[in-house]
Formats: structure tokens, sequence, C-alpha cells
């Protein structure tokens, strides 16, 4: 084994595992500052009542309900999307993928809020909140690096 | 035009149903935006190409249903809905429905 050998094998390991590391910190990273930007937005619509019934306690205001959509596509770093994949030899949960969408579900949430609140409405009535398969290869590939979560609702006034 | 995704809206009356409205986009996302989020997606976090993506084809989809209520000349379209179905790898179909009808409001 010569120096040209071990050249490539360190590299053959060096350059997957700095692209896991880098997922890993930076995906962590990505992950609790999306975490606390989210806290901080919360607090300026938490009187918007969000539910998925019909308008309830509905009243009149100067403006007819209107439908809110809002839509957020989150990446699976790549650390994580390796996780996924050994995790699926084995089975069970994977956790990182369930924070994942548990994110990008909140985050649709809160922009359906911030639009009511925008308008001056007080109430989220009917949200529905679904999974887009944007590019097909969450089903065809199976191998989702991303997901994209659209959110619907209607914004109305509500008696307080 | 109202817009609800509820069955009725507060505050109207459905006076007459008209009749399901629909609108359709498949959108393929170009090479250049896959590149990009490809390497952003390194690292995770939000792939703003892609939510941009299904902002405009959440919204020619929405345009189209529309026109098709305005044909109908419904003032309304209760009860809309979106689903999507991923045709081939690369494209994707967004599709918008809803009932067109004639509300007026409550006395």
């Amino acid at each position: 084994m010569d120096v040209i050998d071990i050249i490539e094998l360190t590299l053959a390991i060096a350059i997957p595992v700095f692209f896991l590391g880098l997922g890993y910190f930076a995906g962590q990273w990505t992950a609790s500052r999306h975490e606390a930007d989210m806290q901080s937005r919360q607090p300026a619509v938490a009187h918007i009542w969000v539910h998925d019934l019909r308008p309830l306690d509905a009243t009149t205001g100067q403006n007819p309900p209107i439908m809110l959509t809002s839509e957020v596509t989150l990446g699976i770093d790549h650390f994580r999307g390796f996780l996924g994949q050994l995790k699926s030899l084995i089975g069970g949960q994977v956790a990182s993928y369930q924070n994942v969408l548990d994110r990008a579900r909140r985050e649709v949430t809160l922009r359906l809020q911030e639009q009511a609140a925008r308008y001056g409405y007080n109430a989220v009535a009917n949200l529905r909140i679904d999974f887009v398969d944007i590019s097909g290869t969450a089903t065809i590939k199976r191998k989702a690096s991303f997901v994209s979560i659209l959110a619907t609702g209607t914004a109305y006034y509500r008696n307080t | 035009m109202i817009v609800v995704n509820t069955e009725t809206v507060p505050g109207y009356r459905v006076v007459r149903v008209l009749g399901i409205v629909q609108g359709n986009v498949v959108r393929a996302k170009h090479v250049g935006r896959d590149i990009a989020a490809s390497l952003k997606n390194l690292v995770g976090g939000e792939l703003k190409g892609y939510t941009e993506l299904l902002t405009e084809s959440r919204r020619s989809a929405m345009e189209r249903m529309l026109a098709q209520a305005q044909e109908l000349r419904a003032n309304a379209v209760l009860n809309v809905r979106f689903s999507t179905s991923a045709i081939t790898q690369g494209a994707a179909e967004l599709y918008a429905y809803g009932t067109a009808a004639i509300v007026e409001a409550e006395a």
C-alpha cells in the first residue's frame, strides 16, 4: 500500500463523513433556529383561534370570511436522511423525519394565523393540513429528501 | 367572490348551488431550482424555491377554478379542497375544486 492508496482511502471515507458531519451540525442548527423562530412568532398570533370544525361562534365583520392557504417545504439534511435510511433497515420510528414533519406542520399553521391576523380576523376554521408530493420523489423513488406541507383554512370573525 | 373551505359562510345564506368548479395545474420543477435545493438540502432548512413553486401552482389552480365560477355567475365558492398527485418524477399536479354557489348576506 503506497501513499496514493492511503490518500484515496482517506478521501473515500473523509468526504462522506464530512458531509454527514456537516448535515448533523448544520441540521441541528437550522432545526433549533426554526424552533426558536416559531416560538418568538407564537405570542403575536396566540389570540387567533384555530380549529378544524365549521366556523363556531361566528359573527359578521367588515369583510366576508376568506379562505387562507399556506405552504412550506423543509429539507431533510444529509445526516438525518442517512439515519432514516439506516433506520428503515430495522424498522421502527424514524424520529428525525417526525421532527421535520412536525416543524413543517407547525410552520404552516403559524403562517395561516399570521395571515388571519394581518387581515384582521380572529379565528380560523376548518384547518386542513396536507402532505404534497411536489416532485414525485416521495412515492416513486421512496427517497424523500424534503417534505412539502400545504395548509388551508377559512378565516372568520369569532364572537369574543 | 367569497372563497371559503367551509360548507357555510358565516353571515351569509346559500341561495343556490351551481355545481362543482375546478382548476388544475401540472408543473415541473426546473433544474436550476433542483440544484439549488439539493445544495441547501445538505443542511436542511426551508427550501424557498420549492415553497414558491407550490405557491405559484396553488395560485394558478385557484385562478382557473375562480374563472369557472365567474362563468357560472357565482359569487361564492364553498368547501374548496386541494389535492395533489405526482404524475411522473419531477412533475406534480395540483388540483383545486369547490362548489360554486350564490350566497346573499343575512339580514
